[in-house]
């Protein structure tokens, strides 16, 4: 008995000696940022400019893949170029352009935008240079057009310079000309929305071929903005120091961006006080998040719109999805109003009844969200033919159940929405079969098994948008792009396909009449709400927490950091 | 070195000689089992448990506002009423409501149910591969071992998480809704068993494997053979009863181990899928509610704990009880 | 000895072969690498159909394979759409070294790998040391006395780590100790990341960023080491030389230091030998929450774009690992127990 006793004593001395190392630290290091040193003055800030102070530490739940924006569309990736590489202008608050690299936003009166609408002259500012003190030219961005339409880069997305632009021209040092096929209606958020360094860049393509293994791309010390990168380690963290030879200098030293993947894991970090902004809060957890009084929620419209994209396809939808009356009666059927005020927050995210109407002024303002009406609904079933014959408590016709399929990701707000909604129809006597897949594949293309581009469904829910803040989303609703094994990568994944609309959403893409475009738009609206393509959950704004010790910050929805020059930190 | 009476009738088949005897092995072993204090303890959860999820359902009735009728069993665990969710515990709703009012207790109950028989479907199918394989390639050696071990490897050189993943993809989705003791089951269920059972039994192999490869070496099985044991039996009624203890105990830690596995799929999107409710899944959708609803996780928490705990002291217990050489004197 | 170790060598060759051909076969269920490439919304139509052929995507699967294996500068490939191959390939394939660019950001493999490697591995082989420790020290004591309060309680508690699921585990943690005692006013240790940028990246840092990610670790699998532990000493404690050595009157201590040890160590360094190679794969959740670099978050994230060099890239390099751990462990097994033959 006693030798067992020395044998533990013996072990637990060997395991104690062995785990002081870690837990000895234990007891001390978490004493040490408790006083927290003033953070230090910078003693490396450029003598000119000696006012850098503080940095601004931002989460993100993904991070980048590539920072070279040909190589990316990443939201996490985009958002970045706000500190280190700006286009022609930036979106502020309101969604107004504000002039970055540009003198001019062109338009017919000072002669950017010709009569045809098919030559943009863009007029760029005399007082930009890159980081590293070389000027910017327009032949960076003749060289950006190219390396972007070169067959020899393997570039993320070539929209909309492929299918629109014929040509990019440098008039002058400072004169960039854009002539277009057709005009192009969505010029404003999507040509030059960042440009390359040519004299980077280009001797890399000229030795290896292509920019695909460029290091700038991981590493793209040469930029554009208030701020200039300075190191990323994968998975971790991405820095960006203060740039002195913008023309805006900023007043923080640096902004640090670290990568957090959990959401939960993020609340904790942005309660703690560990990150300054963090981003796609849930609306449910605003009152945790600004409990401690330290933290402000900003909802910030970036377009997104939750809602029922309907599968109409003749080929795989259920027969009952091809009448617009039973469309309707679904939506009658479904109180969203009581959703979006137990589950969201109404004044954040109310019933949106077109599929625009977060892209404000695109949505039509006539419109209300169909109402929630179930003995409406009931009428509207009866009379399309859909009545419970068999008594299972569902309706059928012709020997078909009325069951959708009530498809949608695995978050956990949609998967709770589904629920309350299936309980809802059973009143008015509509099944349903519920299928959760994770976003990857929900999102895969026909050929990969894609859900919803083989309309394996009757109801997907998800939040989209269209080029915010322009309103640009034809593809999902044209004829041309319905998928199917003849056209797999079609984006038209409800089958849809209506004449009147497809002329409303030609005739608007090629309206540069922004008031003209408003009021098609209204019409598509209009017509998508009465044929009931499209029904509308909730808008879903962006909401972003910002600690009260940073401050100045304007957050926008097509540009988040577009003004992080003016950013300050208080200690 | 060699015991080989006492050793080889530690068998749990008991067959005709045995019986006879005043007091059979298995009588010991049921003895010392009942000695077994923690195995007790975890005898009387896994009763209480039991009790709970079955006999609990007759408990889950109340009045459904949003359908304006009284419901019971499974009906009132699905019966959500969002302007009551996050309600703490009260007389109405003994364990609170989730985050879109539906009763905390009613869903413990059906999804204890369904988390349950995951545990144990899983564990069955491991056990039954991973014992199988172990056995053979270790009984046979040579190229059947190697084939064996080689496929063994191959599976342990992909993480369990990437199997399932490959799984869901495959699986996901497709498989149709099964009545199972009258109750609807998602094909998600059916996909979450085989997955977790099919990813779990290669640590099992290379445990009874090498077990066996040091008692085939033994005299009484060179007896046996010498005798003219048929190769089924002597794997079947010597070799892996003496290696009962590991199968006892991953068996054992593999129901378990597939119930957390449930809820670790669950955090991954992968898991059980539409209405039905497991531990896991109720667990899944409480984790933001850490400190804001508490009840959320606590219930459904501690249940997968209890099950978990009281799974493993019983065998914990039948490890000690079935080695016929534990004896409380060391 | 050299002969076996040779021999399995040789073997390992056509395994690892099959497995890369299995993981190819199964990648090519997991999705379309272009389905969203991380953005918000789908990209568009045209450049999908140009982003799979510039890729390769559109290739057939065998063809992919053989790229990856063995490279395609050996071919033309068609770049511009226009139908014509006239670009030469430039892929080595894994057998002349070039382990592929990943398709999601571009860049090789083996260097992105090499970036979050040394990460796991501090968090990983930190963690590992101190399960083996605690699992040792708790399961033999444990064994030595088994039913008596220690080994109740120790067994309680340890049971109760075990059956908590890891993410639940790691967010209560970081609740408790890093949100709840910064509240309160107590030491605390910080949500996530390595270390603080205001800081910067000392050890200390590192240090304190790590306790609650190796805690979390630890917690979930002490248990189960310790039992295991616990159940092979009681099984080698109850065998005939453990009772010959004490009825002959040798010393309690000798007994379990001599010979119960060396003998219950066998399927411990089993499981250990099995357990090291998954070391490099890093642990996906634990990785997640704590926002910590490493293996099993480049894994998860790649994951889900469907980014197969990379995926094989890190499968192929855990298979070699565990190739060679499985041998190293039989050697082991081998030294340790002569009753065990290597042929």
């Amino acid at each position: 008995m006693k030798q067992n006793l020395y044998t533990f004593l013996t072990l637990v001395v060997l395991a104690s000696m062995a785990l002081s190392a870690c837990g000895g630290k234990t007891a001390e290091t978490p004493a040490a940022p408790a006083q927290p040193e003033a953070p230090s003055p910078t003693q490396s800030a450029a003598p000119e400019s000696p006012t850098f102070s503080g940095t601004a530490t931002i989460t993100f739940t993904q991070e980048p893949d590539s920072l070279n924006p040909l190589y990316t569309t990443m939201f996490f990736s985009g958002i970045t170029r706000d500190f280190w590489l700006k286009g022609m202008w930036s979106f502020d608050d309101d969604n107004n352009p504000v002039l970055e690299l540009a003198a001019e936003v062109p338009s017919a009166e000072n002669g950017g935008l010709s009569a045809d609408g098919k030559t943009i002259v863009y007029k760029l500012r005399n007082d930009i240079f890159w980081s590293d003190g070389e000027p910017i030219t327009a032949d960076d961005f003749v060289f950006t057009y190219d390396m972007i339409m070169s067959d020899k880069n393997v570039v993320q997305s070539r929209y909309p310079y492929e299918d629109y632009v014929t040509g990019v021209t440098a008039t002058d040092p400072k004169t960039v000309t854009v002539t277009f096929s057709e005009p192009f209606a969505a010029w404003l958020t999507t040509i030059f929305t960042y440009v390359l360094p040519k004299h980077v860049l280009q001797p890399v393509f000229e030795t290896e071929g292509t920019l695909d293994n460029a290091a700038w791309n991981k590493a793209p010390t040469v930029g554009v903005g208030p701020f200039v990168f300075s190191e990323w380690e994968s998975g971790s963290h991405l820095i960006f120091k203060a740039n002195p030879n913008w023309i805006h200098p900023p007043k923080l030293e640096q902004v640090f961006i670290r990568i957090v993947p959990d959401d939960a894991a993020q609340e904790a970090a942005i309660i703690a006080g560990d990150t300054d902004i963090g981003v796609f809060l849930s609306s449910d957890q605003i009152e945790k998040l600004e409990a401690g009084g330290t933290v402000d929620v900003i909802a910030v419209a970036s377009g997104y719109d939750e809602g029922w994209f309907l599968n109409v396809s003749p080929v795989n939808a259920h027969p009952a999805m091809l009448d617009p009356n039973v469309r309707k009666a679904i939506a009658l059927a479904t109180d969203r109003f009581t959703i979006v005020n137990d589950l969201l927050d109404p004044e954040i995210n109310p019933v949106n009844s077109t599929y625009w109407d977060g892209t404000s002024p695109y949505g039509n303002p006539d419109l209300k969200p169909y109402p929630y009406d179930p003995e409406e609904a009931k009428r509207l079933l009866e009379a399309a033919g859909w009545v419970d014959s068999n008594g299972d408590g569902t309706r059928d016709k012709d020997g078909v159940e009325l069951v959708l399929r009530y498809i949608t990701n695995t978050r956990e707000l949609r998967k709770n929405v589904q629920a309350v909604v299936v309980q809802q129809w059973s009143l008015v006597g509509i099944g349903a079969k519920l299928e959760n897949y994770s976003s990857d594949v929900y999102w895969n293309g026909y050929n990969d098994g894609g859900p919803q581009a083989q309309g394996i469904y009757d109801i997907a829910e998800y939040s989209s948008v269209g080029s915010f803040p322009d309103p640009e989303a034809s593809a999902n609703f044209l004829c041309s792009e319905i998928s199917g094994p003849e056209n797999p990568d079609g984006a038209n994944w409800q089958g849809l396909c209506d004449e009147e609309l497809d002329a409303l959403l030609m005739e608007q893409a090629v309206t540069l009449d922004v008031e003209k475009r408003i009021e098609l738009y209204h019409q598509i609206g209009k017509l998508m709400y009465d044929k009931v393509y499209y029904i509308g959950m909730w808008l879903d704004p962006d909401l972003w927490s910002v600690n009260k010790r940073l401050q100045n910050v304007r957050l926008s929805g097509a540009t988040p950091f577009w003004n992080v020059h003016e950013w300050t930190v208080t200690q | 070195m060699s015991e080989p009476v006492a050793t080889s009738s530690t068998s749990l088949i008991p067959n005709a000689r045995q019986a006879t005897r005043p007091l059979s092995p298995l009588n010991l072993a049921a003895r010392r089992f009942r000695k077994h204090r923690m195995a007790s303890v975890g005898l009387y959860l896994l009763g209480f448990l039991f009790v709970y999820i079955t006999l609990g359902s007759l408990l889950s009735r109340g009045y459904c506002a949003p359908l304006k009728k009284d419901l019971t069993g499974e009906a009132y665990a699905n019966c959500n009423d969002t302007s009551l969710k996050l309600q703490a515990p009260s007389r109405e709703h003994i364990f609170g409501t989730d985050v879109i009012g539906r009763d905390i207790f009613a869903r413990t109950i059906y999804g204890g149910q369904i988390s349950v028989m995951i545990g144990i479907s899983a564990a069955f199918v491991e056990v039954l591969l991973g014992a199988l394989v172990g056995a053979v390639a270790a009984y046979y050696g040579g190229w059947v071992d190697s084939i064996l071990m080689r496929i063994t490897e191959a599976m342990l050189n992909i993480p369990s998480l990437f199997l399932l993943i490959i799984g869901a993809r495959f699986f996901g989705g497709g498989l149709p809704s099964l009545n199972f003791f009258g109750r609807e089951l998602t094909g998600s269920v059916i996909v979450i068993i085989l997955i977790i059972g099919a990813t779990s039994w290669m640590y099992l192999a290379r445990i009874v494997r090498a077990n066996i490869l040091s008692l085939r070496e033994r005299d009484y099985i060179s007896a046996s053979r010498a005798l003219g044991a048929s190769d089924a039996r002597i794997i079947f009624a010597h070799l892996l009863p003496n290696t009962i203890a590991p199968l006892v105990v991953s068996a054992t830690l593999g129901v378990a181990s597939a119930i957390i596995s449930e809820a670790y799929v669950s955090f991954l999107g992968l898991g059980v899928q539409g209405a039905t409710a497991t531990w896991g899944n109720m667990l899944d959708g409480a984790y933001q509610y850490l400190e804001t609803a508490p009840w959320l996780w606590f219930f459904p928490g501690t249940l997968i704990l209890l099950t978990v705990l009281g799974i493993n002291f019983v065998g914990d217990g039948l490890r000690d009880a079935l080695d016929p050489y534990s004896t409380r004197h060391v | 000895m050299t002969t076996y170790i040779l021999r399995r060598l040789g073997q390992a060759v056509p395994q690892l072969f099959i497995i890369s051909v299995i993981l190819f076969a199964l990648m090519q269920a997991f999705g379309d690498p272009v389905a969203t490439l991380g953005a918000r919304t789908p990209p568009k139509p045209e450049d999908k159909e140009r982003l799979r052929r510039m890729l390769g995507l559109d290739q057939p699967a065998y063809m992919q394979y053989v790229t990856w294996l063995v490279g395609n500068d050996w071919q033309k490939l068609d770049m511009d759409g226009d139908g014509i191959a006239e670009t030469p390939g430039q892929r080595k394939g894994i057998l002349r070294g070039d382990w592929g660019n990943s398709l999601v950001t571009r860049r090789p493999v083996l260097e992105m790998i090499g970036e979050r490697l040394p990460n796991t591995l501090i968090l990983m082989i930190t963690a590992e040391i101190i399960i083996i420790v605690f699992s040792l020290a708790i399961g033999l004591y444990s064994a030595l006395r088994p039913y008596s309060l220690f080994d109740n309680i120790v067994t309680g508690l340890s049971f109760v780590g075990y059956s908590m699921p890891v993410f639940w585990l790691a967010l209560s943690l970081m609740y408790l100790f890093a949100v709840n005692f910064r509240r309160w006013g107590l030491p605390y240790l910080p949500t996530v990341g390595m270390f603080d940028p205001a800081v910067g990246k000392t050890p200390a840092e590192l240090i304190k960023h790590m306790i609650l990610p190796v805690a979390t670790l630890a917690i979930i699998s002490i248990a189960g080491y310790s039992r295991f532990v616990r159940s092979s000493v009681l099984e080698v404690l109850s065998q005939d030389y453990i009772r010959t050595a004490r009825a002959k009157g040798v010393r309690a201590r000798w007994v379990v230091w001599r010979h119960a040890l060396p003998n219950a160590a066998l399927p411990f360094i089993t499981l250990i030998g099995l357990d090291i190679p998954f070391l490099l794969a890093g642990a996906v959740v634990t990785e997640r929450i704590f926002a910590w670099p490493g293996m099993g978050r480049l894994f998860i994230d790649h994951t889900e774009r469907a980014d197969f060099p990379m995926l094989m890239g890190i499968l192929m390099l855990i298979s070699i690992a565990v190739v060679i751990f499985q041998i190293i462990t039989d050697v082991v097994y081998s030294l340790v127990d002569p009753r065990i033959r290597l042929e």
